[in-house]
């Protein structure tokens, strides 16, 4: 091999205990970025089988097993795709208050882990929380502070933490009392505190100068800040309702991923998420929310995904605060679901992840049998994105060695974080046989 | 929640049911379950990411916890490990994941922070299949009773030790 025209390969498992399901693949060849390729394991293809002949009702149940961090998306998705095919819309009242709640303590779940246990030692300069929480014990007790408080949210408004079993097509099996809500008002006070001192923290974090192109796309809703539905935008003029999204967005099977990258048809690759979110309808936040972003020298967007945390940050403070705001009016709905009866139909859900727009449609039948399902994550719609990331960092920072190189890209794939697979929780264990 | 089972032992499987022989932390806890809880022993399952074990154990004096194993070995073939005072093999403790927590990282982060209980045993069975799918390997679903019998007698050892002790 000639000089100049060197060879380097780099690769990470990226999930250390699910080998090979998440894993990354760089190539460089002398000084061009040959290749660079994102693996990532989708368990949502097998649950669009599974789905498959079971009945309209259980779609909630079934989807939320899909990722262990954010179930409350996988069935609000669900949910409103089986409500607009069976025409029933529940778009305001006790109801959507009961759907925006448990959509906020799972946000402020997923942000605290990956604001304070995932992210935050990427900048402090630590392998993982393990070890930046012997000298920064405040940092993560305060993510398990504020996990907690996602937790009550879900546990009281979902039936329990994990894999909430209250939410069902039209409502929820029982509605919690005024009294259980309102207590979790003086909680939900202090987690807000907590939310807007970690924007103040996580604004004063050293980020890299970088600016990213990426075409933004998320729910806009004239009500507020997106979360539970809206059209669906971006910031290159779609403006589109959920049952188009077909039209606009197509998804292809590339070899060396289990999952399908999705792409704008016409112009390619697109970001959904906090980034994507924010850049789009940062002027929706509640009052107290823009504030912090104003204050943490944010703009009207963002485009530094090494920034996502503090906009995570941001958006935590609106979580809390939109929490609260719910808990204090919230009123006891006069049934706890209304009636949804099946028909033949297609119906189409899409609703804010955590990590981004996620797409769910089902064809049911008269009596309600699933015919056919379809769940668009976001993660497979970041992909395409993250990979692009991956080229730009490596073309910035060629001439670092392999090892840093590959921590910078392990950070780039972790601004965005991607469910790469979060459905197994098996050890991986290496057995010395010497 | 944490004061009414202060110092007691928890027994809690981990796994998604969804997962083949990930299933097997949870299918053990589901078996000795009746026979703990008669003894005080309070059981729980882990489906969610494992920081959610940091609330699960608090407040207890020993915690058992009872998973399945990926390492090249034959299936069925059942762990040990004591992480009272030392941590699980490094393979565990991978701190490169860009999305959630493993359960070595759980038990290190609550050693780190003073949130472990004073005993912590680890049970795991190799695992042959972890793709999507309902239901366990033969090999796996063979030695179940013995992962619960040996999971359960180690929990009823320890709540016995914290009622005397």
């Amino acid at each position: 091999m000639s000089e100049g025209r060197q060879r380097r390969v780099i690769r990470t498992d990226l999930l250390a205990r699910v080998e090979g399901e998440g894993a990354m693949y760089v190539r460089i060849d002398g000084r061009e970025v040959a290749e660079v390729k994102l693996r990532i394991y989708e368990p949502p293809r097998f649950f669009e089988a599974f789905l498959r002949g079971r009945a309209f009702t259980e779609a909630p149940d079934i989807t939320a097993r899909i990722c262990g961090i954010c179930p409350i998306a996988y069935q609000m998705s669900a949910v409103r795709a089986m409500e607009d095919a069976c025409g029933v819309a529940i778009d305001d009242g006790p109801l959507r208050d009961l759907r925006r709640l448990i959509y906020c303590g799972e946000w402020i779940e997923s942000h605290s882990l990956h604001v304070y246990m995932l992210h935050a030692p990427d900048f402090l300069g630590y392998a993982g929380a393990v070890e930046m929480a012997r000298d920064h014990r405040e940092i993560v007790e305060q993510g398990l502070q504020m996990k907690k408080i996602g937790n009550a949210l879900m546990a009281l408004v979902g039936g329990r933490e994990v894999h909430p079993i209250n939410v069902r097509v039209g409502g929820f099996y029982r509605a919690p009392t005024v009294a259980q809500l309102r207590s979790l008002r003086e909680p939900l006070l202090r987690a807000r505190e907590t939310a807007l001192a970690t924007v103040r923290w996580t604004a004063q974090l050293p980020f890299p100068e970088v600016e990213r192109a990426p075409e933004l796309v998320a729910l806009a809703d004239p009500g507020g800040y997106p979360i539970d539905l809206g059209r669906i935008v971006s910031d290159a003029g779609l403006d589109i309702a959920a049952p188009e999204f077909d039209e606009h967005f197509i998804e292809e099977h590339v070899e060396h991923s289990n999952a399908l990258h999705a792409r704008i048809r016409e112009r390619g690759s697109y970001l959904t998420g906090p980034l994507a979110r924010y850049g789009l309808c940062s002027a929706q936040l509640r009052p107290l929310a823009g504030e912090a972003a104003r204050e943490a020298g944010l703009g009207p967007v963002c485009r530094n995904p090494f920034q996502s945390i503090v906009v995570r940050a941001v958006e935590l403070v609106q979580a809390c605060d939109e929490a609260l705001a719910i808990v204090e009016r919230y009123e006891l709905p006069d049934a706890p679901a209304v009636e949804v009866i099946p028909r033949r139909a297609t119906g189409h859900g899409v609703t804010e992840a955590p990590r981004g727009m996620l797409y769910h449609r089902y064809e049911i039948d008269d009596d309600g049998t699933i015919l056919d399902a379809r769940i668009v994550p976001p993660t497979s719609q970041n992909q395409l994105a993250i990979e692009e990331d991956l080229r730009a960092v490596v073309e910035r920072e060629l001439d670092l060695a392999d090892d840093e190189l590959s921590l910078r890209l392990e950070q780039a794939i972790r601004n965005h974080d991607p469910c790469i697979s979060c459905a197994t929780h098996f050890l991986k264990l290496t057995v010395d046989r010497g | 929640m944490a004061e009414a089972r202060a110092r007691a032992t928890v027994v809690i499987g981990v796994g998604n049911s969804l997962r083949h022989d990930d299933a097997a932390g949870l299918e053990a806890v589901r078996r000795l379950r009746t026979r703990a809880e008669r003894a005080g022993v309070v059981v729980c399952e882990q489906q969610g990411e494992c920081l959610g074990l940091l609330a699960q154990w608090e407040g207890a004096g020993a915690v058992v916890l009872i998973d399945a194993i990926h390492s090249g070995r034959a299936p069925g073939t059942i762990d040990r490990l004591d992480a009272s005072a030392m941590a699980l093999p490094a393979e565990l403790v991978g701190s490169s994941s860009t999305h959630a927590v493993g359960i070595g990282e759980a038990i290190e982060l609550a050693r780190a922070l003073d949130r472990l209980p004073a005993r912590v045993v680890v049970f795991g069975v190799e695992g042959r299949c972890f793709s999507a799918g309902e239901g366990l390997s033969e090999q796996v679903r063979a030695a179940i009773p013995a992962l619960a019998d040996a999971a359960g007698e180690e929990a009823l050892r320890l709540a016995g030790r914290s009622a005397t002790g």
